[in-house]
């Protein structure tokens, strides 16, 4: 008798109380290393972070901890300096992303047809995204510096500029400094994502169209395109969002200087963080991007299931 | 409509030779299939025609105009590929209509063009679907639509039916040739399927190694192979060959059989011979006679219509192919005869036919 009974399919009214609850937290018992992990590592700052911009947090003083509400963002609204940051974070973040997808949309290209030594090519080209930022932002502050770099020189040789000068310290031209430098820096991720996603076409659609009759540009126009269009997508989201919190460069190579003429958000928030060593209003700030990018970054989700559900 | 000619054609990929001095010349409303194991240069040969490999040496003509260095879009050719190539983000009329679009033709005409196409393809109620939400067999119907509307000198198949199921390859098979009843165009087909070329074809062109092995007719290149090679290729299940050497007026066999020589052939003594002898054309008889063999059976394989018997005959293992059923039980003997008017007797050394 006892033997037909533990082959019967476990009947839930015949269980206890306990059984139900170990069967309930099994599921949860086995993922709990993992969901652990998340919310110490990353939930648990995020929040610390989030709770700092609704207090007064100055390292400075010790008194300071206390609930001060929305008194940051109030201050924020009407902060001149992070209005200008704001800005500068959209000139830098488009210029960029836009001069590294072309950029590296033509080197991709370039790189897809076959030629004499393609491997060594690939190699050195993608050879600028293992330099550290920070070594890069040095080197070309120096290649941007008339006294030890050549470029003021060449700029001048070609009547660019009326003298050989520092165009890091000129505030009209000193954001271009660190987008030359980041599109330097950024052309192999894009290379590379849009050089995997050209070799994943088949050639024979290259082929058919040919003898359709659609000239190279055509073939262009209504292959590759469509066909990188989702890669386009997703890698120029996530290009955006990281270029739009990355600081490295501009400060190594400017400081947000001259005149805050560099200033980005992400750099703004270093510098109350770091300098000022105000973290709940460099707190403050950082939740703000973050909404920023968060808004675009829905919306460059939507753009791409649009695009993919068209194929 | 067009014809093709092919005249001393060479190809080398670097240094390595594919195709050797092909000369070939298919008619006006020709369907000619180039057929030959994986790497004989078929699909080679095919992709210069169409301008999508360059040609190392020698010419090739559409109606008299040499096409050597005319752009694969100016050669008015249509091409079927094995992956189909329709373009993923287009529905199937823009599929078909693209080609007729860069050529600036009006939208009438176009829309006239896809109908009469999708009509004679059945294609009518898929025509704005893509190419994702189709079957492999309704993806070879766009692929063959879109190379119908433009009404091109000639079509070029690239082994169309290969990503197909059997029964869809059969049914597109019979599609393919009352296709090319209706339109009657120049065609050009690759396929390594001995079945599509024989079924198919005006014209089958054997080729291996990169050089036509024999031209003919499919029943001439069954009833007579050139060499050993088409004699192996064409025809399933495939040949018997058995080897032997001519010895004072019979073939000799390796096990010390010997094989009657078939009328009106001259053989040298000692020429070393490789005799072919199709299984359906062996026969089982139920008594021993002059000139008969016996064996015993080894294995039998029933494909339902025939049975496939094996013996092991001649020094070799021997099909027999019989409509016969329940003759062959194995491990029994079997009487055996070869009619000499149905062998063929190849050179072994050069490989040709002898007779």
């Amino acid at each position: 008798m006892t033997s037909t009974h533990a082959a019967a399919p476990p009947n839930g009214d015949r269980r206890t109380a306990k059984q139900k609850i170990a069967v309930r937290l099994e599921p949860w018992l086995y993922s709990a290393p993992v969901l652990i992990l998340i919310v110490a590592i990353m939930l648990v700052p995020l929040a610390l972070g989030v709770s700092y911009a609704f207090r007064d947090i100055r390292l400075l003083n010790p008194f300071s901890g206390a609930f001060v509400g929305l008194k940051h963002f109030r201050e924020l609204a009407g902060d001149g300096a992070f209005r200008g940051a704001l800005v500068n974070t959209l000139w830098w973040t488009f210029s960029s992303v836009i001069l590294q997808f072309l950029f590296g949309l033509i080197l991709a290209l370039l790189l897809n047809q076959p030629f004499k030594g393609r491997a060594l090519a690939q190699a050195l080209c993608f050879l600028p995204w293992a330099v550290p930022s920070f070594l890069s932002g040095l080197d070309w502050a120096w290649m941007f510096n008339p006294v030890v770099g050549p470029i003021p020189h060449w700029l001048y040789a070609l009547g660019i500029m009326s003298e050989p000068s520092n165009i890091l310290s000129d505030p009209e031209t000193a954001m271009w400094g660190p987008i030359v430098a980041n599109v330097w820096w950024g052309i192999p991720f894009f290379a590379i994502t849009m050089l995997a996603a050209l070799q994943a076409i088949p050639k024979d659609l290259y082929e058919a169209a040919e003898i359709d009759g659609a000239g190279p540009i055509e073939r262009f126009r209504s292959i590759t395109v469509p066909f990188l269009a989702p890669t386009m997508a997703i890698s120029i989201l996530l290009r955006t969002v990281w270029i739009a919190n990355f600081a490295d460069l501009i400060i190594v190579m400017t400081n947000g200087g001259p005149a805050d003429r560099t200033q980005i958000v992400a750099s703004y928030i270093f510098t109350q963080a770091f300098r000022r060593l105000d973290f709940g209003y460099a707190s403050a700030i950082a939740l703000v991007l973050l909404v920023l990018l968060l808004a675009y970054s829905m919306l460059i989700v939507i753009l791409r299931q649009t695009m993919l559900s068209r194929h | 409509m067009a014809s093709i000619t092919i005249e001393a054609i060479t190809k080398t990929f670097g240094a390595v030779p594919v195709l050797h001095d092909i000369d070939l010349s298919i008619g006006d409303g020709e369907f000619v299939v180039l057929v030959g194991p994986s790497g004989c240069g078929k699909s080679t040969l095919l992709r210069m025609i169409a301008g999508l490999e360059d040609i190392t040496a020698g010419e090739i003509r559409i109606d008299d105009r040499r096409i050597n260095e005319v752009a694969p879009k100016d050669r008015d050719i249509a091409m079927v590929f094995q992956s189909y190539a329709l373009y993923p983000h287009m529905t199937v009329a823009d599929n078909m209509s693209y080609s007729l679009k860069l050529r600036k033709t009006a939208r009438e005409k176009i829309a006239e063009a896809v109908g009469a196409a999708a009509g004679k393809l059945g294609l009518d109620p898929l025509l704005q679907r893509r190419p994702k939400a189709l079957s492999g067999g309704q993806r070879q119907r766009v692929a063959m639509g879109r190379a119908i509307v433009r009404h091109p000198k000639a079509f070029l198949f690239d082994e169309p039916l290969s990503n197909l199921d059997a029964r869809l390859r059969e049914q597109m098979r019979a599609e393919i040739k009352r296709l090319h009843k209706s339109i009657g165009a120049t065609s050009v087909y690759v396929t390594h399927d001995q079945i599509e070329a024989m079924t198919l074809a005006d014209r089958i062109v054997a080729m291996h190694g990169g050089i036509i092995q024999q031209v003919g007719n499919p029943l001439d290149l069954y009833d007579r192979p050139a060499n050993l090679f088409v004699a192996g290729f064409i025809g399933s299940p495939a040949m018997n060959f058995v080897e032997g050497h001519c010895r004072a007026g019979v073939i000799e066999t390796t096990d010390g059989s010997k094989v009657a020589i078939p009328d009106g052939i001259q053989l040298a003594e000692g020429q070393a011979i490789t005799i072919g002898v199709r299984p359906e054309h062996v026969r089982i008889v139920a008594t021993p006679e002059i000139g008969t063999y016996t064996a015993r059976v080894d294995l039998v394989e029933p494909t339902g219509f025939g049975t496939i018997v094996h013996v092991h005959l001649l020094g070799q293992d021997l099909k027999i192919y019989t409509l016969e059923r329940g003759i062959a039980v194995v491990g029994q003997p079997m009487h055996i005869a070869l009619d000499s008017a149905r062998l063929h007797l190849f050179d072994r050394e050069t490989t040709n036919r002898i007779g």
